[in-house]
């Protein structure tokens, strides 16, 4: 029944085009706790904040007082490590509730996740695990994607991940697994440059055909972290200063996306603010350089 | 045939087996390989470009439960300071390996771990892990506990008038634990809060702890068993007079309503009730 296919990919094409593209936002920090205070007290020079959504999925206190008070005064974003996206379990009811409740108290300029999934028959691994590029994983997150884009009424950004491992039973590489994906749902990208790096040397592949194959008008974010290098392998730590070569890459998709909203992601080892504020200068150098109209922003 | 033909079929068969696997299997074959160390998954992918997949996988593995240790180790920080640092990781690799996460958010993860600890075969040796636990969960509970605007004396006065207090029913704020422990918990955890060496916990008795969350900021402090029994009563909605009569058969009578008015004034001044409200004049007490 080709006529079913054609009239469920027909519905949902007009979303993609009446979604506008989030607005730029300029660079910003991961929001951390510890970073509360200087925050309120002082004016960091941080255009904007990302939240990681399920710090804030909490009943009450001061998590979501300190939100309401720093989105008072910078743009949010969303940044969930739980959604599974691409888990084959059925997605968890209540979690998608507290996701549009944050959501509509938090009013964020955008929600993001990771293609990845966390686990399956009731269990939660906590980690972002990667999946077979195949058709039918394809199909499946394309499905998950339209299913919570309808739910939360909103296009959401998918990112991709750092992996260890690839599968032997993959139909396609992970960048065109992502094109396809966003081709086919209407959602945006986050482009993490430090997750195509670490992947790239893990897996051997050209971090460059990587940023090639990523359709660039719909990279609406970068991310960028450091890693820990165990010489035959990278693991993705994000609790380390973003190293040269990742500076590199991210030169090389400035050059291919233009002007991205960009993000200094810092899970662990949290330094103070101001050695990430430093941090996210070289950042906003870089790109300023590159593209010389967001000097004057 | 050859070892070497039968190892190339071998290999064949396991590639064109994992042609075949579903993204179903192959998530249950690798969530497999995390909860119980079944390997099978490595079948299915490749060697790295610089080492071996299964040393790649143990990326995973070793992450799984050390992520899992580091939760548990900030939720329970004063249980890890007290046990050192490799009595705990036992005991947190324990839990994880006996309770996998069912929770999306990380936040609960270690919900179950006070009871854990006290369903250990060695509880009765050390009480104070799982007291330590429950308290630290309590207060942690308290900290991001549902908002709801504290009841002050001064709005009580101003909402309901004096010959209306004995009909009070009380509506205690969402933030607010009571915890039953049976050392002197609360003693070691103040002591390892302040650097302190740990007190004698020789002393085994019924005790009540109460967390809440006052203006923000989580608060711990020692309860009374009377105190508690009004507290606990309270929040099952007895009415004030009746509390008081409570009181006065819990100890002496002449002081009753002295004391629980005492205990009263403390809940609200410290942000323990949400409200009070009387109940209907011709409700039998």
């Amino acid at each position: 029944m080709v006529s079913t296919m054609s009239s469920v990919t027909a519905s949902r094409a007009p979303s993609r085009s009446r979604a506008d593209k989030p607005d730029y936002l300029g660079f910003g920090l991961g929001l951390r706790p510890q970073h509360y205070t200087d925050i309120l007290d002082g004016d960091p020079d941080v255009d904007w904040f990302e939240v990681i959504s399920e710090n804030y999925m909490v009943p009450g206190g001061r998590p979501l007082q300190m939100l309401d008070r720093i989105r008072a005064r910078y743009p949010i974003v969303m940044h969930g490590v739980s959604l599974s996206i691409a888990s084959t379990a059925p997605f968890d009811a209540t979690y998608l509730a507290g996701l549009k409740a944050l959501a509509a108290r938090t009013e964020p300029k955008f929600v993001s996740d990771h293609l990845c999934w966390t686990g399956v028959h009731g269990v939660n691994l906590h980690d972002l695990l990667p999946i077979p590029y195949t058709r039918e994983a394809l199909d499946h997150v394309v499905a998950r994607i339209q299913y919570v884009q309808d739910y939360l009424q909103r296009p959401i950004a998918i990112e991709n991940v750092s992996s260890y491992v690839q599968f032997a039973h993959a139909d396609m590489s992970e960048w065109e697994f992502i094109a396809e994906m966003t081709r086919r749902t209407g959602c945006w990208l986050v482009f993490d440059v430090n997750n195509v790096f670490v992947s790239a040397f893990n897996h051997g592949f050209d971090a460059y055909e990587f940023i090639n194959g990523v359709p660039a008008d719909r990279v609406v974010q970068f991310h960028l972290a450091g890693h820990e290098h165990a010489t035959t392998h990278i693991i993705d730590t994000h609790d380390a200063m973003v190293p040269e070569p990742v500076w590199a890459l991210y030169r090389a998709a400035v050059k291919r996306f233009g002007r991205v909203s960009t993000l200094i992601e810092r899970d662990d080892n949290i330094p103070p603010l101001s050695d990430l504020v430093a941090e996210l200068s070289t950042a906003r150098r870089i790109a300023c350089e590159l593209l010389p109209e967001l000097a004057v922003i | 045939m050859t070892a070497k033909s039968r190892a190339k079929i071998i290999a064949e068969a396991a590639t064109e087996s994992a042609k075949r696997m579903s993204l179903a299997d192959t998530q249950a074959l690798f969530q497999k390989a995390l909860l119980d160390g079944d390997d099978a998954i490595l079948a299915s992918v490749c060697d790295g470009a610089h080492t071996t997949r299964d040393r790649l996988f143990g990326v995973y593995l070793h992450a799984y439960r050390a992520r899992l240790a580091v939760i548990l180790a900030q939720d329970y920080a004063c249980l890890a300071a007290h046990v050192g640092a490799d009595a705990f990781a036992a005991l947190a690799q324990a839990y994880i390996t006996a309770n996998p996460s069912h929770t999306p958010n990380a936040r609960w993860f270690g919900s179950r771990f006070p009871a854990f600890l006290r369903a250990l075969p060695g509880h009765a040796q050390h009480p104070e892990y799982a007291d330590l636990a429950d308290l630290e969960k309590a207060a942690g509970d308290a900290f991001d506990a549902p908002d709801a605007d504290p009841l002050t004396i001064a709005t009580l006065a101003q909402q309901v008038p004096p010959e209306a207090w004995g009909r009070l029913v009380f509506t205690p704020h969402p933030s607010v634990m009571l915890v039953a422990v049976e050392t002197d918990a609360f003693a070691l955890w103040k002591a390892i809060k302040a650097g302190e060496a740990a007190p004698s916990l020789e002393d085994r008795a019924p005790r009540h702890l109460v967390a809440w969350r006052h203006q923000g900021t989580p608060m711990v402090r020692a309860i009374s068993g009377e105190e508690a029994m009004m507290w606990i009563e309270a929040s099952r909605g007895v009415r004030f007079d009746v509390l008081c009569e409570m009181v006065a058969t819990y100890d002496a009578a002449e002081t009753a309503a002295l004391r629980a008015a005492g205990y009263l004034q403390g809940w609200l001044t410290t942000d323990m009730l949400a409200s009070a409200t009387p109940a209907p004049d011709d409700e039998s007490a």
